[in-house]
């Protein structure tokens, strides 16, 4: 794997429209990249002032996503550096941890099938589908 | 329709103040009691149908319009009364800009530049080729969409304390419009800039606000922090046999053809939704557009 040193803000996507805060989707975001090891400990994050730049977004939203995630753990404050990924996440997470953060996606996935009333065996032989199995 | 009136504690240093305004054309209420104060370093989205007043309130706030009642501050002065000194921190754009209409773009800003302490020239002179505008053309002889580009400029390059822009993206391509988005949040960011910022695409708003007003039926409906709009909003559905439990207090209500009603709720003291437990009651996110169509349809 080729270890970025500086992250380019284009790393995240914001869905400006979305339900879902701005900040809690960069959280949300840097929670799935480090647990999928695309972020490893020590990797620099861009700047609040690269983030919010790049995406035309308010900087202190970006500012409460890293604070959150720093207070998570995720990240660490490195002083004249900015943020860096925190050490204790060099490892991958295991594959429970992993599957726990699809939780949301997953709850309201099920949801909506229910709404539909659609046989639980439809629903995820087309996931499987989705998923190239 | 009952409303809901969010009304942010007035801070002293706010370089942006409203209060109790109330503003009558010809004997007819255009704005009721709008309380409205932006925050020193904070973006603040003002949306409304066209025609809900967003330009008459901008400009009694910049003290272009004596109100009704009420009293608008800038920069803790009377905006009525401003003074030169504030003047020059603050930089307005108005819909359609008419001013110096005899100059080129060229010849007003070197013009301006002299009343301006921190007037980039450089950004004023790069952007105007970066957003193909003709330099030495009248500025009477540009299109309504150009000249309110050349204002944009105009303002950004004054480098104000205080940007007020007043519907931006319609002259804009999604490019310059994003452009312009970028220097508001950097700007915002690095100087703490504070600007406040009307559109009907709501879009654009959403990037990159910290604050969200809306305007509708003369009065303030929402006031509060783009984020808090997000996690204490919401759109309640009840099927017909059960809409007559629908919650008292909802900033909108619409009913359904078939019976059925639609609400704008807000979260409970407890963060919990009024109405969730009725038998069939449907909760959904809501986006500020959803918002928007739910309030003025």
């Amino acid at each position: 794997m080729i270890v970025l040193i500086h992250m380019d803000a284009s790393i995240l996507t914001i869905q400006p429209a979305a339900a879902e805060p701005i900040y809690r989707q960069i959280v949300e975001q840097l929670r799935r990249l480090i647990a999928g090891g695309q972020l490893v400990g020590g990797e620099l994050l861009p700047s609040v002032r690269d983030v919010a730049g790049f995406h035309a977004i308010n900087p202190m939203t970006v500012s409460r996503a890293y604070g959150l995630a720093e207070a998570e753990g995720l990240l660490e404050r490195q002083r004249g550096k900015g943020m860096v990924v925190a050490a204790m996440h060099k490892n991958t997470h295991s594959r429970t941890q992993r599957l726990s953060l699809l939780e949301p996606q997953l709850s309201a996935l099920a949801q909506q099938a229910r709404e539909l009333e659609l046989p639980a065996e439809a629903v995820l032989q087309q996931l499987k589908k989705l998923l190239g199995e | 329709m009952n409303a809901v009136l969010r009304t942010d504690e007035i801070a002293a240093a706010a370089p942006m103040v409203a209060r109790d305004i109330c503003q009558e054309f010809e004997g007819r209420r255009v704005l009721d009691r709008i309380n409205l104060s932006l925050p020193a370093g904070s973006v603040l989205g003002l949306i409304g149908r066209n025609g809900a007043g967003k330009s008459t309130l901008i400009r009694i706030m910049l003290g272009l319009i004596q109100p009704t009642s009420g009293m608008a501050r800038v920069f803790d002065e009377e905006a009525l009364k401003l003074s030169d000194s504030a003047k020059t921190r603050l930089a307005y754009v108005p819909q359609k800009p008419d001013a110096l209409a005899w100059l080129t773009a060229e010849q007003m800003f070197d013009f301006l530049a002299r009343f301006y302490p921190r007037w980039d020239a450089k950004f004023a002179h790069d952007t105007l080729r970066r957003w193909q505008i003709d330099a030495g053309k009248l500025l009477a002889k540009l299109s309504p969409g150009e000249r309110q580009r050349v204002d944009i400029i105009r303002a950004l390059a004054s480098q104000p304390d205080l940007l007020v822009l007043d519907e931006p993206a319609a002259a804009l391509d999604p490019v310059a419009r994003r452009e312009l988005l970028r220097e508001i949040a950097t700007r915002a960011g690095d100087a703490g800039t504070t600007v406040l910022f009307s559109s009907h695409i709501v879009s654009d708003l959403e990037r990159v606000v910290s604050h969200v007003a809306l305007l509708h039926n003369d009065r303030l409906l929402l006031n509060c922090l783009m984020d808090t709009f997000r996690e204490n909003y919401a759109r309640l559905w009840l099927p017909g046999e059960h809409a007559s439990l629908a919650p008292k207090h909802a900033m909108s209500r619409r009913p359904g053809k078939d019976g059925s009603m639609s609400l704008v709720i807000e979260r409970d003291a407890g963060g919990r939704w009024p109405g969730a437990d009725i038998p069939g009651a449907r909760i959904d996110t809501l986006g500020l557009e959803d918002l928007f169509v739910e309030i003025a349809e």
